[in-house]
């Protein structure tokens, strides 16, 4: 981008949308209960920002919009105003035209003047009409000659002074005028000009042989007293003997440190608690004229004549038409003499304080970065994944000796991969809070819509996933959200007949778990009505009518295409989208969906994701000639099959006996289609795969080959879904192989380990 | 060497389009020599190793307002005689009131053009 204008644009809408999540953030807050006058100052300062920007950018609906409900903040704020649920509840509204209209203004779309309208009335309704009235400010600018000397030619700007060097000019504070208002003591805030305090400890430690016996490790104790405060270490190595006397198993190193800290002493014992006993240890008080450190380590720095001084305001600011002139005042030379002593105290001191100042206050810096720019990071490194593979391949191949140094520079090659690979991936990854910010959107306007008082509850809302699965994942979890209130919850009527409260909750979490990511949905409703949802099934012919189906084979009807329980069509439901869509979109993201329901308690529909979708962890395995990935994440176990362990059940199939339980025996090849059931499966390998459910099987392969990190590449552009395959990778030799879906797999099996042989011999 | 070669200004604000936006406003007049700080405690941090002659800040920020940092840069020494250019969306006489009391040069309301943010800053140092 080359106008600078444009970018500055761009970047101002990205900036509202951080602005927004704070709104929401705080408006949430105000909403269970916040009053915090720093919660409502967040709130309006998210407004005022938006609407300072807009105002740069000519953006005038938005600048109107954010006026009035900023004015209507501002009344929150000087306390003539408390709001109610009611109020809250419009403001949030306010808060969602106005992401409305931000969004517009970005995208240069029009906005409907009718959604504001209402909005408004009910904002002046609530805090009264504003009165806009433009104040007539009388004020004059206080000018300030900046003096660069004279002369036609301008010299150099006068050399501003460091201040560090100077001390504070105690007259300053008088002439300041009085303060009705909170503002920080200059000295907490501005580098203290005043002689340091010196809190801390002098500590004179030196291990016995018995601490490094026992494994300590003194950097790790030094590392734990850098983080009480600024540290400064002195090794003595004075009793060091020569090499040839040098017993390795003595110490002969001790160490003198300072620790400039606010910590009290037993802070820094604290840290030598393990070493106790096993080292002499002396810890002091730092008194105020010692810095501790020894002396010379600290060259004091000269005195600099040729600092010059700092403008100064002649006359005092209090008076600000006179406040002409700024003259330049002389370096007072009794000012070097003393600070000059303290100088690298004070600096040192100064710099702890400044980054005490900042941690709480400054965000973390971040870079924006094009999206593209990372996708095509993350497309290299895949390719850099498969190429080490390659490389592998190609050194295994070439019978070098396993301590070869190729070998060992390809191992650490291979580690640096995965790194590289996790740290791009890292920056792909976002808290999943933007998703659930818009759920609760969803939900206020749900559940505006078919009359039910609902509140969302959230948790987990910064577990960091993959961008993509988070884009892909608002219109699923969208449908979900709008089920829950409008299926999920009864009325209220019905609630309060339940003995529940008035108030219906749909709680939205996400968690890792064991390298996926969980998102639930859950709703204190009526659980789901079985009988009905079966009835409802056999009606429209989706199961025969006497079908045996356990619980949640009829929860899983649920997902059938088609489907739809609300007895009566509802302003939410009938869009034609319905959970089998939900289900086949997560599906598509390498996911996986559940339903757990209790009567009269409520339903928790489960959605489990990888968390990249650019690579997994996977065994290779062969398997009738032909070779497959099976994500690592879903084996629990490998084993071998014995005569024992196998049970035949049924005319076709087998159960594998394992720990005492039983599994149902799965032939991958069989499965696929590759092959017939073999004859016999003992002393064959086995997979044992977990599902999210609880349930296992075991799926017999020919040979496990390897385990290894391949990339993804999906199938689904070219092929569509194929059921049981998840995606296919590019092997080392360069061999494309099919990636399972476990899951999918062991759903569809038919489970056939065994030929009738009986059946054949009577045809034949 | 005109004056808009030599002056130091820095800009404070919490929001970085605003930084942005004046930043590049300063560009067109040509004043090159701009430093900037998200807030009022980095703002002061970074003064008091390098100075300049005009400040022009935000009113409305988080933690430290605009009067706060004025009244902090007017308590210290070094800092005192800086130029200073409020910033406010809303021009309260209250608040322009105690700009006034503390010695603030200037101020200008949201939203502004470049021309604006030209005229208050030429109304303190003189013509760039």
């Amino acid at each position: 981008m080359s106008d600078p204008m444009a970018e500055i644009r761009a970047s101002f809408f990205i900036e509202c949308e951080e602005l927004l999540e704070s709104l929401q953030d705080g408006l949430q807050l105000m909403d269970d209960g916040d009053t915090d006058s720093e919660t409502i100052n967040i709130v309006f300062r998210a407004v005022h920002s938006i609407k300072g920007g807009a105002g740069a950018f000519g953006l005038d609906d938005l600048v109107h919009f954010a006026h009035r409900f900023e004015t209507a903040m501002d009344e929150v704020r000087a306390g003539r105003f408390s709001p109610d649920a009611e109020a809250i509840r419009l403001f949030f509204a306010c808060a969602d035209i106005l992401a409305d209209l931000v969004r517009a203004a970005r995208d240069g779309d029009q906005v409907d003047d009718g959604i504001t309208g209402p909005v408004l009335e009910n904002l002046d309704k609530l805090v009264g009409l504003e009165e806009e009235e433009e104040e007539d400010l009388d004020f004059t600018p206080a000018t300030l000659s900046l003096d660069f000397g004279d002369g036609g030619t301008l010299p150099d700007l006068p050399e501003l002074p460091d201040v560090s060097a100077l001390p504070s000019t105690d007259a300053a504070d008088d002439a300041l005028p009085a303060l009705d208002m909170p503002v920080p003591a200059p000295d907490t805030d501005i580098p203290p000009m005043a002689e340091p305090e010196c809190k801390g400890f002098s500590v004179k430690f030196k291990p016995e042989d018995a601490l490094y016996a026992s494994g300590n490790e003194p950097l790790y104790l030094f590392r734990a007293l850098r983080d009480l405060g600024d540290i400064s270490v002195i090794c003595h190595c004075e009793d060091l003997p020569q090499l040839d006397s040098l017993n390795p198993d003595t110490g002969h190193l001790s160490w003198d440190m300072t620790i400039h800290t606010e910590e009290p002493e037993q802070a820094v014992r604290e840290v030598f608690e393990f070493v106790d006993g096993l080292c002499l240890l002396e810890i002091n008080a730092l008194t105020g004229d010692q810095d501790g450190t020894s002396s010379s380590e600290h060259t004091p720095i000269s005195p600099a004549p040729e600092i010059s001084p700092p403008p100064q305001v002649e006359t005092a600011p209090s008076l600000p038409e006179n406040a002409a002139s700024t003259r330049v005042d002389a370096a007072k030379p009794s000012a070097t003499k003393d600070t000059t002593k303290k100088l690298g105290e004070a600096k040192d001191e100064q710099s702890t304080q400044a980054k005490a100042a900042a941690t709480p206050t400054q965000p973390r810096a971040t870079v924006r970065v094009d999206l593209e720019r990372i996708d095509r990071l993350v497309n290299l490194v895949g390719e850099l994944v498969i190429n080490q593979a390659m490389l592998s391949q190609s050194v295994a191949e070439a019978g070098l000796p396993p301590n070869s140094p190729v070998s060992t520079g390809l191992e650490e090659f291979l580690q640096l991969t995965r790194d590289i690979q996790e740290s791009v991936m890292m920056i792909r990854a976002q808290p999943i809070k933007s998703l659930f910010q818009r759920m609760g959107r969803i939900v206020r306007e749900a559940s505006a819509s078919v009359g039910k008082e609902v509140r969302l509850r959230t948790d987990g809302e910064n577990t960091e996933v993959d961008k993509t699965v988070i884009e892909r994942l608002a219109d699923p979890l969208t449908h979900m959200i709008r089920n829950a209130v409008d299926h999920g919850l009864e009325s209220t009527e019905k609630r309060l007949e339940a003995g529940k409260s008035r108030e219906g909750h749909v709680t939205l979490t996400a968690q890792h778990r064991s390298g996926r990511i969980v998102i639930e949905v859950t709703d204190d409703g009526g659980g789901i009505n079985r009988e009905r949802v079966k009835e409802k099934a056999i009606q429209k012919g989706l199961i025969p009518a006497d079908a045996q189906l356990s619980d949640s084979d009829i929860d899983n009807l649920l997902f059938l295409p088609g489907f739809s329980t609300a007895a009566e069509v509802s302003n939410l439901s009938g869009r034609g989208v319905g959970m089998d869509v939900v289900k086949s979109s997560i599906q598509a993201l390498g996911g996986r969906i559940n339903i757990t329901s209790q009567e009269g308690k409520g339903t928790t529909f489960s959605i489990s994701l990888p968390l990249t979708l650019a690579v997994l962890d996977g065994m290779v395995v062969r398997v009738a000639g032909e070779t497959l990935v099976v994500p690592l994440n879903a084996i629990l176990e490998t084993l071998t099959l014995t005569d024992e362990d196998l049970t035949a059940l049924g005319p076709e199939t087998h159960v594998v006996q394992i720990r005492g339980g039983f599994v149902p025996l799965l032939d991958l090849g069989a499965e696929l289609g590759y092959r017939t059931p073999q004859d016999s499966y003992v002393g064959g390998t086995v997979l044992l795969i977990g599902q999210e459910d609880g349930n296992r099987a075991a799926l017999a392969v020919d040979s496990i080959e390897d385990q290894r990190q391949v990339v993804i590449k999906g199938l689904e552009g070219s092929y569509g879904r194929v059921p049981g395959i998840a995606a296919a990778t590019i092997l080392g030799d360069g061999q494309i192989a099919l990636i399972l879906d476990p899951t999918d797999l062991v759903g569809q099996a038919t489970g056939r380990t065994r030929v009738r042989q009986p059946q054949q011999l009577l045809v034949g | 060497m005109a004056l808009r070669d030599q002056i130091r200004v820095m800009v404070v604000d919490d929001m970085s389009t605003s930084r942005g936006l004046i930043t590049n406003a300063l560009d067109s007049y040509g004043i090159r020599n701009v430093a900037s700080a998200a807030d009022g405690p980095s703002a002061l941090q970074k003064l008091a190793t390098s100075p300049v002659h005009l400040v022009i800040s935000d009113y409305n920020m988080p933690g430290m307002d605009g009067l706060q940092l004025l009244h902090a840069l007017r308590s210290n020494g070094p800092t005192r005689g800086v130029g200073f250019l409020l910033i406010t969306g809303r021009a309260d006489r209250e608040i322009i009131d105690m700009g006034k009391r503390l010695g603030m040069n200037n101020f200008l309301k949201k939203p502004f053009n470049p021309e604006g943010l030209k005229a208050a800053i030429e109304a303190i140092v003189g013509k760039l």
